[in-house]
């Protein structure tokens, strides 16, 4: 019983980083109304960064946040202001942008394979660093630390989108823009900009999330891929666009995982989400907390 | 038999009540025309009727039979065919090919399809611009090529959302030509319009909405001539010609 | 002369050198780069039934090779069914599962089709290589299934030579077309484009546009599933990675956009113009830099989307036509 409980911890803490990676994905589709198929990617680089942060500096993972932030949050707004930009406006007429969603698989490749070419396939990890492989122990229960700073990370940064969505003119703009983007241009919101800085704010999202992986999560080319597609099935289980969606779905995905594993083989564990996902896509395909549309 | 009935319709967006409680009928072979302010919620009713939409509460029959929840491929299958008051034009199709979509609701060959089509395309003088692509086309004509695709369809009831926004006046006279011309091929037609002078040239009766609401049912002079019309939407100096 | 007739012509030459190509290509290794080039332009031919012509994104469509591969594969290996059978077989189970997926979500947005197929590859894949015995059917896991060349003969779709399988999957190559120029000029294809286009006037003008997307991702699916037993019975090994990979997926869906999807040449000419970088990046820098024909290919993908959406075939099918009408105006030329 003790088992369940500490498996059900560390999995709703693992979630909880799942959840943060989701979240960038969840916002980018929420103003920009596409899916980044390149967000694993994203993600996959920010654990570079850091990995790099930290092994030429040898300081603390978490402070490595100071360089990854900026640097995925100018990555991401120029990806989006150079490259998908172009697509948007050609497809202006157009109901659903599925070009972008081309374009970011194309993204998806070249990141994954210029990152295998320059750096190889090996598996790389932060051996001597603070927060490897340390555990706190709580009634009996061993809870995984680099996991619990990855949730409280991931509470303070959907916190702080959260304020700053609600707060800050930029914030109101940006819900403006996502809600009628016509309207909100109208109104003087210029909507390209719009796009450009949220995607920024994604992009360095997924920056953070990597950051909260790289203390114990392998660091490799394709690392992206896992949990992009992750990312996918937690966005549509909580609802594109909803952010308390994304954590939610997170982690169910978390507990399913931690918990499975007592009773089944890993295998059908994985199994399982991609079912339930599929679950979901037949029957409640905007999610949980997601918004209807009207088709 | 009416051509169409509707019965108390409601139609909810939320806590928004778009349509409120809007009953009319059309015989068959009449144009009925449905003016009101922007906002009033005219194209939601015609949505509603044509499928796009499913009501909140009331009925809808189409010669006597409940569409309430029909698709709109089935709905144009039984004879009710509708334009877009935002065209909607398979932009990178030649006319011809758009029109042949519309053809083939009525047979399963595409020669047949593509001789009905050059036939309509002929009837509403767009046959020199068949090979055209439909993104190249001048407003008027995407409106024409818009009503051509809805008539490929050999409908029964043809519902017209603003077919003269945007035309000079020569071209609305024109429109007015083809709508009268639709009619004594035997189309019954209802139509949303805001060129005044248009409708009330070429509908029998007009409905007259207001927030939802109909607030005028008539001929196009007692419409024209009823004080709430005029204080909604017609302003006092207006004159039926 | 008339256009059309000018068009039939100009192909002769092409069906004649891809009949006469194996009496006059001697060479083993050439022979099998070029039956996977075909194998490949198959592929991306049948993917764009759904991705072209019904406007919708599939990046899973590896699954159905997979499905198609293992399927003849195990009945074959188990119970000694002859692989022609296996592929039907394959294919109808391919369709089923095509439908599936499809059924709920084509009626949504194409990001979320896009999203279950990738989801259902995904999952196919982790439970292939996971597992050894799917009720009585051994896969047997990351491993592989392994066809030995013991029974030679058509019935068991099984060649010494190359040649054979070069002619096979050329006549499936030219059958796979045909259908596509078919159904481009029938009422589904009509229905298809114009779903894929403006699905709501579309819908307005009699179009069930989720049902003709069902219809083409059932053939698609199906046709899929018949080259994965091809290519099992070619290369004689099978294991997930192979058949039921992520990158095959988006390999075959990138070809078909950077050619250009909703075309019927399009397919064909991404497969010519990509295998061959695909090949020599693989021969020359598989070593030294690997995975960098991925690199490129991702690189012309965003080029062509954002300066030639239509694809690369969209200038070369414009001149081509432009030629012909050239030759077909002038009546002193020709017959």
């Amino acid at each position: 019983m003790l088992y369940l409980l500490e498996d059900t911890i560390n999995g709703i803490l693992m979630g909880s980083i799942y959840g943060l990676t989701a979240l960038g994905l969840t916002l980018i589709f929420g103003v920009l109304k596409v899916i980044n198929f390149a967000h694993g990617s994203l993600l996959m680089v920010g654990m570079y960064v850091a990995y790099w942060a930290v092994a030429l500096t040898g300081l603390h993972p978490y402070l490595a946040l100071i360089l990854v932030v900026p640097v995925m949050y100018l990555f991401g707004y120029y990806l989006q202001d150079i490259v998908i930009k172009p697509i948007f406006k050609a497809e202006r007429e157009v109901r659903e942008p599925i070009t972008v969603i081309i374009v970011t698989t194309g993204l998806w490749y070249i990141l994954d394979n210029v990152t295998l070419l320059l750096f190889g396939p090996h598996y790389r990890t932060i051996q001597a660093n603070p927060l490897r492989g340390k555990m706190l122990e709580l009634g009996g229960m061993l809870i995984s630390v680099p996991k619990l700073w990855g949730f409280v990370t991931a509470l303070i940064t959907a916190a702080s989108i959260y304020w700053f969505l609600q707060r800050t003119r930029l914030g109101r703009a940006i819900r403006a823009t996502s809600l009628d983007r016509d309207a909100a241009s109208l109104m003087g919101i210029k909507q390209y900009k719009v796009y450009n800085i949220a995607f920024g704010i994604g992009t360095a999202t997924a920056g953070i999330a990597g950051v909260t992986l790289v203390p114990f999560y392998n660091v490799f080319p394709s690392v992206g891929v896992l949990f992009d597609i992750k990312g996918f099935i937690i966005v549509v289980l909580g609802g594109l666009g909803s952010m308390g969606g994304a954590l939610l779905g997170g982690m169910i995905v978390g507990v399913i995982e931690s918990v499975g594993p007592q009773f089944m083989a890993a295998t059908w564990t994985e199994a399982i989400v991609y079912g339930l996902f599929l679950l979901f896509l037949f029957v409640k395909p905007s999610g949980l907390f997601g918004v209807r549309y009207d088709w | 038999m009416k051509m169409l009935e509707v019965r108390d319709l409601v139609k909810d967006f939320g806590g928004l009540r778009a349509v409120d409680n809007l009953t009319l009928a059309l015989d068959e072979g009449e144009i009925l025309g449905l003016i009101g302010p922007n906002g009033a919620g005219k194209s939601t009713a015609f949505n509603c009727i044509a499928g796009v939409y499913q009501p909140t509460t009331g009925e809808i029959y189409f010669k006597g039979e409940k569409i309430n929840n029909e698709r709109p491929w089935n709905l144009c299958k039984s004879g009710l065919a509708r334009t877009f008051q935002i065209v909607k034009p398979f932009a990178s199709k030649t006319v011809l090919y758009n029109v042949v979509v519309g053809s083939f609701a009525t047979t399963e060959k595409k020669p047949e399809a593509e001789r009905k089509a050059l036939d309509i395309l002929h009837y509403l003088h767009l046959e020199d611009k068949k090979d055209v692509l439909a993104r190249n086309l001048t407003i008027a004509d995407r409106k024409r090529l818009e009503i051509a695709r809805a008539l490929a369809t050999e409908p029964k009831l043809l519902l017209l959302d603003e077919v003269m926004a945007g035309l000079r006046p020569t071209e609305v006279d024109e429109m007015v030509r083809i709508i009268k011309d639709l009619r004594d091929k035997g189309v019954t037609l209802f139509i949303i319009e805001h060129i005044m002078r248009a409708i009330m040239a070429v509908s029998d009766r007009v409905v007259v909405i207001h927030f939802g609401q109909k607030i005028a049912e008539g001929t196009p002079q007692t419409v024209a001539a009823d004080e709430r019309v005029i204080k909604a939407y017609l302003g006092e100096e207006y004159g039926v010609s | 002369m008339k256009q059309e007739r000018l068009q039939v012509l100009s192909l002769l030459p092409v069906v004649v050198i891809a009949f006469g190509l194996p009496l006059v290509l001697r060479s083993p290794t050439y022979l099998h780069i070029i039956i996977l080039l075909y194998f490949y332009a198959y592929l991306t031919t049948s993917w764009n039934l759904v991705g072209g012509f019904a406007g919708v994104l599939p990046l899973g469509h590896a699954a159905f090779v997979g499905i198609g591969a293992y399927t003849s594969t195990v009945l074959s290996l188990q119970y000694g069914i002859s692989p022609w059978l296996g592929m039907i077989i394959g294919g109808v189970l391919a369709t089923i599962v095509g439908i599936i997926i499809g059924l709920p979500t084509f009626k949504m947005r194409g990001a979320y089709f896009a999203l279950a197929t990738i989801a259902f590859a995904e999952g196919f894949r982790v439970i292939v290589e996971n597992i050894d015995y799917l009720g009585p059917f051994n896969l047997n896991g990351p491993r592989g299934l392994e066809i030995s060349p013991l029974n030679v003969g058509l019935t068991n779709l099984m060649f010494n030579s190359k040649e054979p399988y070069y002619y096979i999957i050329l006549v499936m190559l030219g059958g796979v077309l045909a259908l596509t120029y078919l159904i481009s000029r029938s009422k589904l294809g009509y229905y298809l484009q114009a779903g894929g286009e403006e699905p709501e006037a579309a819908m307005s003008l009699g179009v069930n546009v989720a049902r003709c997307k069902l219809i083409a991702m059932a053939m698609s699916s199906f046709l899929t599933a018949l080259a994965g037993t091809f290519y099992a019975q070619f290369t004689l090994y099978i294991h997930p990675k192979s058949v039921i990979s992520l990158d095959l997926s988006f390999e075959i869906a990138f070809i078909a956009l950077i050619g250009g999807r909703g075309s019927i040449a399009g397919p064909i000419l991404g497969a010519l113009l990509l295998r061959p970088v695909s090949d020599l990046s693989r021969i020359y820098f598989g070593s030294t830099l690997p995975g960098l024909h991925l690199v490129i290919f991702g690189i012309v993908l965003i080029l062509v989307m954002i300066y030639q959406p239509r694809g690369l075939q969209e200038p070369l099918t414009r001149a081509y036509h432009k030629l012909l009408e050239r030759l077909a105006v002038r009546p002193a030329v020709g017959v």
